[in-house]
């Protein structure tokens, strides 16, 4: 849990506007805190540092960094489903998970 | 830690703005985010990261280079964590998908219980090399220190493009049973632009200074081509003309000259009073496109 001054604080590179600007647009999703500003979890300060990068370190233009988001929201969510249908799996017996291996090879 | 120019690809004699660019193009190649399923994304985005930090200040950079600092003398304290680390479980605000938490690797470890990949295998190993201009052209063998100290021999084939990437079957790390194949090196060549010469596929492209006299009377010019000198025979009037050298490009391709007539470096009081009496025969204005 950190509040919006720790975050500008862990990335001196950023600003408050522009990180303003990404919650605005909902790239970054922190929740509200009680009174004013934001909570940030770890998640949260994880997005920002991953679309600072995006942005500064690959140059990503601000009109493509929407459609990389979303492109990379869904690759997550895909990962996450493959994950419980493999776990679910693993906890099968034996001879289910070998007709699975056979039909996967 | 590696050296950090092997790290980057680039030249111990790099610019800045060539370590910056080597480091953007692998910045964008191997963020963890955008490879959560390779374990060792995260392991060289903050080696090309750590190296960036460290060449792009020139004060470090010197000391580095007088042999004051190791490399590990520039680390950064502890990274914040990346995205991928929560994304794919806990990432309740920015996808839909339930689950716990997990590592980005566990999914993979998954994949290879049920077969869907082969987990007896070596990794593949990601270097970047940068090559001159010539050497991409003619080709050449360049050997690579790896960050162990052993070394690794790479045959430049001869046209190769900026950004090609070459594989050394068997040169990754080896197998981790006798079942298992080694992984490759896969090495990211980028070529350095040359002082004249440019390159459009097998084709080269010169700008060839010629003086005044040479512009209008044509005559014989020596010309550098990418195996050596060449004389070649200016045409009178050549300016605004490519000139084809047939063969002289890479592989098969041509060389282009385009001749760019340079004025004379002093008074040519003959060539004023020449031109005092002269009317062009075809005498347009060259600014008219401007008004």
């Amino acid at each position: 849990m950190a509040t919006f001054e720790d975050v500008l604080t862990r990335f001196p590179d950023l600003d408050r506007i522009e990180v303003e600007r990404w919650i605005a647009q909902r790239w970054v999703r922190p929740d509200p805190a009680d009174g004013d500003g934001w909570v940030f979890e770890e998640i949260d300060i994880a997005r920002v540092r991953l679309i600072r990068d995006l942005r500064r370190t690959c140059e990503v233009p601000p009109d493509v960094l929407p459609m990389m988001l979303s492109l990379l929201d869904q690759l997550y969510e895909t990962r996450g489903r493959l994950d419980a249908v493999l776990r679910a799996l693993v906890d099968q017996p034996e001879t289910v998970r070998e007709v699975v291996r056979k039909a996967l090879s | 830690m590696d050296d950090p120019y092997v790290t980057l690809g680039v030249a111990r004699t790099a610019t800045t703005d060539e370590i910056r660019a080597a480091f953007r193009k692998l910045a964008k190649k191997h963020h963890p985010d955008l490879n959560p399923g390779d374990a060792a994304a995260a392991e060289r985005f903050k080696a090309i990261s750590a190296a960036h930090e460290l060449l792009s200040d020139p004060d470090k950079r010197a000391r580095f280079d007088r042999g004051e600092i190791d490399a590990t003398g520039a680390e950064k304290p502890p990274e914040q964590p990346f995205y991928r680390d929560f994304a794919q479980g806990g990432g309740r605000r920015y996808a839909s998908a339930g689950g716990q938490p997990i590592d980005p690797e566990d999914l993979d470890e998954l994949l290879a219980a049920f077969g869907a990949r082969p987990r007896a295998d070596g990794r593949d190993m990601h270097y970047a090399l940068t090559v001159s201009f010539l050497d991409a052209a003619k080709g050449a063998q360049r050997r690579l220190t790896l960050p162990d100290g052993s070394t690794l021999d790479v045959t430049i084939p001869p046209g190769l493009e900026d950004g090609q990437v070459l594989r050394l079957r068997g040169k990754g790390t080896p197998a981790r049973d006798a079942k298992g194949k080694p992984g490759d090196a896969l090495i990211e060549v980028q070529v350095a632009p040359h002082p004249f010469f440019r390159r459009e596929g097998k084709n080269i492209e010169l700008d060839l200074p010629v003086t005044l006299k040479e512009a209008i009377l044509g005559g014989k010019v020596t010309v550098p081509t990418i195996d050596g000198p060449v004389v070649m025979t200016l045409p009178a009037n050549a300016t605004g003309k490519r000139i084809r050298l047939k063969g002289r490009g890479i592989g098969g391709g041509d060389q282009y000259v385009v001749p760019k007539p340079v004025m004379p470096d002093a008074d040519e009081p003959e060539l004023a009073a020449l031109l005092a009496d002269w009317t062009p025969r075809h005498g347009r204005n060259p600014r008219e496109g401007m008004s």
